[in-house]
């Protein structure tokens, strides 16, 4: 671990990890918020995650922040700095802010003492007076102080401090800022080190995105040309909601609060039968009810997404927590034989080309698609390069002039069927749940069916998904294979295997549903041993792969259940130790 | 007899297009009740069903044509001016079941082109205007050939046995 | 050369009914063909969504735009295509189990929101398609099915007094035997702008051959249709289930308002960079 600060500018690549803890309106997220834009404005990348207690307003809360000069994707196996605001009931954080003896705690007397479970870690702690400095000023506020304190330790200059200050509470009003411009002051002079200079503006710095994954979502909904959305609110998944609303209605689109998920999914279903794409989001609770209605969007060939961000589960289970749980439903939900399109984001960033292109796919295969993301990228917001431009065109295939003999669901090679949308002279149809012929005629004979079947499966299974279905980096006889949000852990586990002179390569899904077991097969060609790595109990992703038979070497399961993140540090002394 | 006008029919534009509602639902509804009965494996009955509603297709033209040369108002479908739910010639929907026998379907259209005479015969009675009177009574004698037509049927149906009215099978649930 | 019962054959598929002879439902798919006739509405402008049942099969035998969609889903499936695609005219079909019971707190919903639908219930009182159950709208004493030998002991669903306490800006009450006053309520149903919900008393003569009875039963409603909640409260409560006719109808904004684009997306895509 590095020292902070006497090594500015430039940070060392493994970033700095700072939390900040405390309760009772005391603004320990205000204060991760302003640390995270000062240091964008200083030109570097970052992650800020919150946790909670479970009351609505006035509980305890931490802010976990990691920043750094290159793309962060993941939190670190411990934090260099803990900032306790107050200590109460600050031990429910315990396992999120793991310390250890480099690890700096600014704790200020006044407010209590730090508690055993972070003061056991044997960091340092630093006792200063946050209080006494915040009663100096009219309206001061102690956290002010504190993210003048941890703002100087960790490098970044007071005036892009300032600037954060401003930007973040831009809309309490003058007198607001100006008190905690001034206690940011205060706390920047109590660290007592040399000052740094401003940054030069550097345009990289400018251009990059501050983004949370529900929002990136959100825009890649958008960009794929979602206009209709319909959802019930649902912990994590309610702030893409918010997001959306406004926007979507801005662009001529409309989002409706459904009374319940039956109705969301039964919505969005409607509207894209009337030719507009269509989307939700919701969460593993949430999606158990929409299940019957994705069945309809696959059995009536109308295409919708629906993203799921993933709680911790079974049932209720831990709303505001992650987990990669719902790899299974997703997959094997529906009734009957219902194929569809199963995607995860692979980072924060990342939810915006993944959600969009989950939409383009749903409109051109014309099916319903699920996306899994899950509340370690829906709430994280990040500093990130802007997301990746799509490159492909694919479009819903629209029947405009039908012939006479018009056959919706006619048995095509490719197994998509051009649909008319209503409006469009001499197309009518009747679409349906029930089984059916080219027609759309229900038919419960064994011909219509199998090829219905065949058709869905088909059109599924034959397009070509080109580059996107995976990141694939490194080369090696070890091989690491995860999934959506875990893939930050894992790709920073393997740089540090790498980096001690381990032949590795790691193949990160994007597409989990259909599966491409050629190219998986090849992406495995020479690989001795193989990891699946995910967040959850039971090996959902291990089971399926073996299920596809595509692991044909030495395989292991590095499974571990929510709440708390895959930490790359655990990855890679899991994987060096069985090799 | 029950009065099946419920009001004056005044020129023969009107009357026309009454006859032609009443021609075209007439069809229309033996039309349906054919099918219903294909589709529920009477072929006996659908058959006699899909006779009628020749029958009464062809009558439908024959009034198209004399229809030719007026210019037919606009009636809503609730201002038509008979007083039975249906136009009188429709047969209605709840006396048919799917084991009916030729029999009881003689005796729904005996009844439903007695009733169309019925009601031609009162247009022509009531009415102020001497063509319509004419041409009312005129449809009157047309549908009395039918009625004597359909008796002539009915009266070889005498004999025959008719299939009990129960179904041993319990019902089916397609859904 | 033609007439509205000539003009209305021109909106039916052509598929037949899988309907029991004698089935009400048919009277509802006449006057709904007539209705269109009538209002001379496009047929590929016209979508008919059901649910799962015996009136559920209707869409397929209208030559329009249709979704045969999931038990109970009919209601949420129409108002996701009609707020996406105000344009068309969007009626809704459905029976008394698939809309009352477990479509129940969509119909709440969406008497609520006052969109500009048609919904017509087709209520005959037992659960057809699955062999005779009782249904919502099943008295408490009917003992003639197997899943409720003793009846379901439970006093009926009132369709029409929970539309209105829902917020329905247009209810009414129709009867397969009265096809011209079902024909002119839903005429009236199709053009008010809002929410209208059509009860239409169906008999199944297959499992409620009783309801023949209700030729003779069923009867029009003395007075006037009502733009005063509390009077067509008190109607319906007062009622014995058969009263015909338009028994209410307001004028309130429909839901949702149209509004216009007014940013674009680069616009947002400016609020996530410095």
């Amino acid at each position: 671990m590095f020292s902070m600060n006497t090594d500015m500018p430039g940070m060392q690549t493994g970033g700095l990890s700072v939390a900040v803890t405390g309760s009772g309106g005391s603004g320990a997220v205000t204060a991760g918020l302003i640390l995270l834009e000062a240091a964008a404005k200083k030109g570097l990348y970052g992650l800020m995650m919150r946790s909670a207690g479970p009351q609505i307003r006035g509980g305890e809360s931490a802010s976990l922040l990691r920043f750094g000069d290159a793309p962060v994707a993941c939190m670190s196996d411990h934090f260099d700095l803990l900032v306790g605001l107050d200590w109460r009931n600050a031990g429910r954080f315990a396992q999120e802010i793991p310390l250890d003896a480099s690890s700096v705690i600014l704790a200020d007397p006044a407010v209590g003492s730090v508690p055993e479970s972070f003061s056991a870690s044997g960091a340092r702690v630093r006792e200063l007076a946050f209080k006494e400095r915040a009663a100096r000023v009219n309206g001061g506020r102690l956290n002010m102080v504190a993210v003048g304190t941890a703002g100087a330790l960790c490098g970044l200059p007071l005036e892009t401090i300032d600037a954060a200050v401003h930007k973040i509470l831009a809309d309490k009003g003058t007198v607001v800022v100006e008190s905690a411009i001034t206690c940011v002051a205060l706390g920047y002079e109590l660290a007592a080190l040399p000052k740094v200079p401003a940054p030069g503006a550097p345009e990289e710095s400018a251009a990059r995105w501050r983004i949370s994954g529900n929002e990136a979502c959100g825009l890649g909904a958008l960009r794929g040309g979602v206009r209709f959305v319909a959802a019930y609110p649902i912990t994590p998944a309610s702030d893409m909601l918010e997001w959306l609303a406004p926007r979507l209605e801005g662009l001529g689109g409309s989002l409706l609060q459904a009374e319940d998920e039956l109705a969301a999914i039964n919505m969005i279903v409607g509207a894209s039968y009337g030719g507009i794409p269509a989307l939700t989001a919701t969460s593993g609770p949430g999606l158990s009810l929409m299940l019957e209605g994705l069945g309809l969007a696959v059995a009536s060939e109308t295409p919708v997404v629906v993203v799921n961000v993933t709680r911790g589960g079974p049932s209720t289970g831990i709303p505001t927590k992650s987990e990669q749980s719902d790899l299974n439903i997703a997959l094997y939900g529906m009734h009957g034989e219902a194929p569809h399109l199963v995607l995860a984001p692979l980072d924060v960033r990342d939810c915006v080309l993944t959600t969009q292109w989950a939409v383009r796919l749903a409109e051109h295969l014309q099916t319903a698609a699920i996306v899994l993301s899950d509340q370690s990228l829906g709430q994280t917001r990040a500093v990130a390069d802007p997301p990746a431009e799509f490159e492909l065109s694919l479009q819903r295939l629209i029947e405009r002039s039908p012939a006479r003999d018009y056959r919706r669901y006619a048995a095509t090679e490719e197994g998509v069927s051009a649909m008319t949308i209503p409006g469009v002279a001499h197309g009518m149809y009747t679409a349906d749940g029930l089984e059916h012929d080219e027609r759309g005629i229900p038919s419960s004979l064994a011909a219509d069916h199998r090829r219905q079947l065949e058709k869905r499966q088909q059109k599924i299974d034959a397009f070509d998904y080109g580059a996107y279905w995976a990141e694939i980096r490194g080369d090696g006889d070890l091989c690491l294979i995860c999934w959506g949000s875990s893939s930050g852990a894992v790709f920073e586990a393997a740089n540090r295997l790498a980096a001690n002179g381990v032949a590795l390569r790691v193949i990160a899904l994007r597409l989990l549903a259909p599966l491409r077991c050629e190219a998986l097969r090849q992406a495995l060609a020479g690989a001795k041993q193989v990891w699946v790595v995910e967040q959850n109990h039971s090996g959902q992703l291990y089971h399926y792969l073996r299920a596809h038979d595509v692991l044909s070497v030495e395989t292991h399961s590095l499974a571990k259940p929510g709440p708390i993140p895959l930490r790359p540090g655990e990855i890679a002394k899991t994987v060096a130790e069985q090799r | 007899m029950t009065d099946l006008l419920s009001g004056d029919i005044c020129s023969v534009a009107e009357f026309l297009v009454h006859a032609l509602e009443m021609e075209t639902e007439s069809a229309e509804r033996y039309r349906e009740l054919a099918d219903n009965m294909e589709v529920h494996n009477n072929p006996e009955v659908a058959a006699l069903f899909r006779r009628l509603a020749v029958e009464g297709d062809a009558h439908a033209e024959q009034v198209k044509r004399r229809a030719g040369m007026y210019e037919l108002p606009d009636i809503a479908p609730w201002e038509f001016k008979w007083t039975s739910p249906d136009a009188p010639e429709s047969a209605a929907m709840d006396d048919v079941h799917y084991l009916m026998g030729r029999r009881q379907a003689l005796e729904l259209a005996l009844h439903n082109e007695i009733r169309g005479q019925q009601f031609y015969t009162q247009v022509s009675g009531r009415s102020l205007d001497a063509k319509v009177q004419r041409i009312a009574k005129e449809m009157a004698r047309e549908e009395g050939v039918h009625v004597s037509m359909l008796r002539e049927w009915l009266a070889r149906e005498a004999d025959k046995l008719q299939a009990p009215l129960e179904d041993l099978d319990p019902p089916n649930m397609p859904e | 050369m033609t007439t509205v019962a000539v003009k209305a054959k021109d909106y039916k598929s052509g598929i037949k009914p899988i309907w029991c002879p004698g089935c009400g439902h048919f009277a509802v798919l006449a006057a709904i063909t007539r209705a269109l006739a009538y209002l001379e509405r496009p047929k590929e402008q016209v979508a008919l969504i059901s649910g799962i049942g015996c009136s559920s099969r209707l869409p397929a035998y209208v030559d329009s735009y249709g979704f045969h969609g999931l038990h109970g889903r009919a209601l949420p499936l129409a108002t996701g295509l009609k707020v996406a695609r105000p344009d068309l005219t969007v009626l809704v079909a459905g029976g008394d189990g698939d809309g009352f019971s477990i479509g129940g707190n969509h119909f709440l919903h969406a008497c609520r929101r006052n969109i500009d639908l048609t919904y017509i219930a087709m209520d005959n009182r037992v659960y057809g398609m699955t062999k005779g159950q009782a249904s919502p709208t099943t008295a408490p004493d009917w003992s003639a099915s197997k899943m409720t030998p003793h009846g379901t002991g439970v006093r009926r669903f009132q369709p029409a007094a929970i539309a209105l306490s829902a917020g329905a800006t247009f209810i009414a009450r129709g009867y397969s035997g009265d096809p011209k006053g079902l024909s002119r309520m839903l005429v009236e149903a199709i053009r008010h702008p809002g929410f209208s919900f059509l009860h239409v008393l169906s008999p199944c003569l297959t499992f409620r051959p009783e309801q023949r009875a209700w030729k003779a039963e069923a009867h029009a409603f003395t007075e006037e249709t009502s733009d005063e909640p509390v009077e067509a409260a008190r109607r319906l409560h007062a009622d014995d289930g058969l009263g015909l006719g338009v028994v209410y109808a307001e004028r309130l904004p429909v839901w949702p308002p149209r509004h216009e684009s007014t940013a674009s997306l680069a616009m947002l895509e400016e609020e996530f960079s410095a």
